[in-house]
């Protein structure tokens, strides 16, 4: 190693501008900078560069990836279930609790139903259902009329019965072999609220900064505008001088030139 | 106490998903900036990000420890970077995010910042990015590494797989573009040795 720096020498001078040199070679630089004038240069250039690279910046981007497992059931002769991983980003449905779903969804088929005007109605002639705001209630078209016999009952009742069935078992093959979310969901749920009331303070703070910069723009618009009013009745009113005189002048004039003393 | 990345994959490794999760909340950011900053956009920077932290837990029982998962994270994402850019086969196009707003970005910087500022910051951070564009893949990676993720130039080294001198060089050549592009654009203060 030779003891004075080079010019050529650019892998130090590297090492040198992130500061990941030892003592030694940090002094043999600093001392080729104190007389190589280009060199200088040349490191406060890369210097600047650097500084110029911090203000790029990636997009705010909400990430929110999560891990996911999914049970999937093996042939019969072994029933255990095996981890299938899947990644999702977390979206804002995935964050809402299951149950204020359950609950947006009976509103959404509430305001639906208020909106299609929905009425159900048991008569003598059954079930009637009837839509439409236009028809009035009176005069309702049944759409689909389902009538049930008295004589009947024992056969709704076997089919209900029957449905219900049906159901339960559906709910709990659903359960065999559906996503296996529900048992991570409690710790997800408290780091997701964690992360949504972080978000919350940051949109607050957001916006507080945001009504700031806006009220100071206000404010130095303002400010602007009240000195461009100012200057303009400035000149208005030197303007005005101006032609008074003028017009003072004019008036002695016309004193002068008929003869008239002047008073 | 905030458990550190080795218990965390330690954990994992023994089939808790949510120390993984964990894992993927503190690193999703660095690894999506890594790759937005490498590939130069933004949906495909999400997917890229995705995409390493599912082959990460995929590969996890593979995962012996020899580097800090952090590197490991780094290394899936440049090599989905690499693949990326080959299946483009098309140099990096950097995008600014649509919804870019000075108002916002105001706010975001507190009322100390003036608007000329900004707008000013606005303009470097577009130029810059542009700059990077005309790198070579290998020393736009090592300037972003070296830059925004302040790995060691042994540490590129290893992720890059190539010698310690070729970092440096690679260093070295990336910034002098990168310099001379922004002299072209006029930007003379930031390089006319005052900054630091």
């Amino acid at each position: 190693m030779s003891l004075k720096f080079s010019c050529d020498d650019k892998a130090t001078l590297v090492a040198y501008l992130y500061n990941e040199v030892d003592a030694a070679d940090r002094q043999r630089v600093e001392d080729h900078l104190r007389e190589c004038l280009a060199c200088e240069i040349e490191v406060g250039a890369l210097s600047g560069v650097r500084s110029g690279l911090t203000q790029w910046a990636p997009p705010d981007a909400e990430l929110g990836f999560a891990i996911i497992q999914k049970s999937v059931r093996k042939p019969a002769q072994n029933r255990e279930p095996v981890q299938e991983p899947a990644l999702t980003s977390a979206s804002w449905w995935n964050t809402v609790p299951v149950w204020a779903q359950a609950v947006a969804a009976v509103l959404v088929l509430a305001v639906s139903a208020a909106i299609a005007n929905v009425q159900i109605k048991s008569g003598p002639d059954g079930l009637v259902v009837s839509t439409g705001w236009m028809t009035p209630a009176s005069a309702t078209t049944a759409v689909a009329p389902v009538t049930a016999p008295a004589a009947g009952d024992q056969q709704w009742r076997t089919a209900l019965i029957a449905l219900e069935q049906q159901f339960r078992e559906e709910i709990r093959t659903t359960r065999e072999t559906g996503v296996v979310r529900a048992a991570s969901r409690s710790g997800v749920d408290d780091a997701t609220l964690t992360r949504v009331q972080a978000l919350l303070a940051a949109s607050e703070t957001k916006q507080q900064r945001e009504l700031a910069l806006r009220m100071t723009q206000l404010a130095g618009d303002i400010n602007v505008q009240r000195r461009a009013d100012l200057l303009r009745v400035e000149q208005a009113i030197g303007h005005t001088g101006v032609e008074m005189a003028r017009q003072g002048e004019r008036l002695n004039y016309v004193i002068r030139a008929a003869g008239v003393p002047r008073q | 106490m905030v458990a550190t990345d080795e218990e965390l994959v330690a954990r994992s490794m023994a089939g808790d998903a949510e120390s993984f999760n964990q894992l993927v909340l503190r690193w999703e950011r660095p690894i999506y900036a890594l790759a937005y900053r490498v590939i130069g956009r933004d949906e495909d920077a999400r997917d890229v990000a995705q995409e390493t932290f599912l082959r990460a837990f995929r590969a996890l029982p593979g995962f012996k420890g020899q580097a800090k998962f952090s590197s490991w994270l780094y290394r899936i994402a440049l090599n989905l970077c690499r693949d990326w850019i080959r299946r483009k086969k098309r140099t990096p196009v950097v995008e600014m995010p649509e919804d870019m707003d000075i108002i916002e970005m105001a706010a975001d910087h507190g009322p100390v910042e003036s608007i000329e500022d900004l707008v000013a910051r606005n303009e470097m951070s577009r130029m810059v990015a542009e700059g990077m564009k005309l790198l070579p893949e290998e020393q736009r990676t090592a300037i972003v590494l070296k830059e925004y993720h302040g790995l060691t130039f042994q540490e590129i080294a290893d992720l890059q797989g190539c010698p310690l001198s070729t970092v440096k060089t690679r260093l070295y050549q990336g910034l002098s573009v990168l310099r001379k592009y922004l002299e072209s654009q006029g930007v003379t203060s930031f390089v006319s040795g005052q900054a630091s």
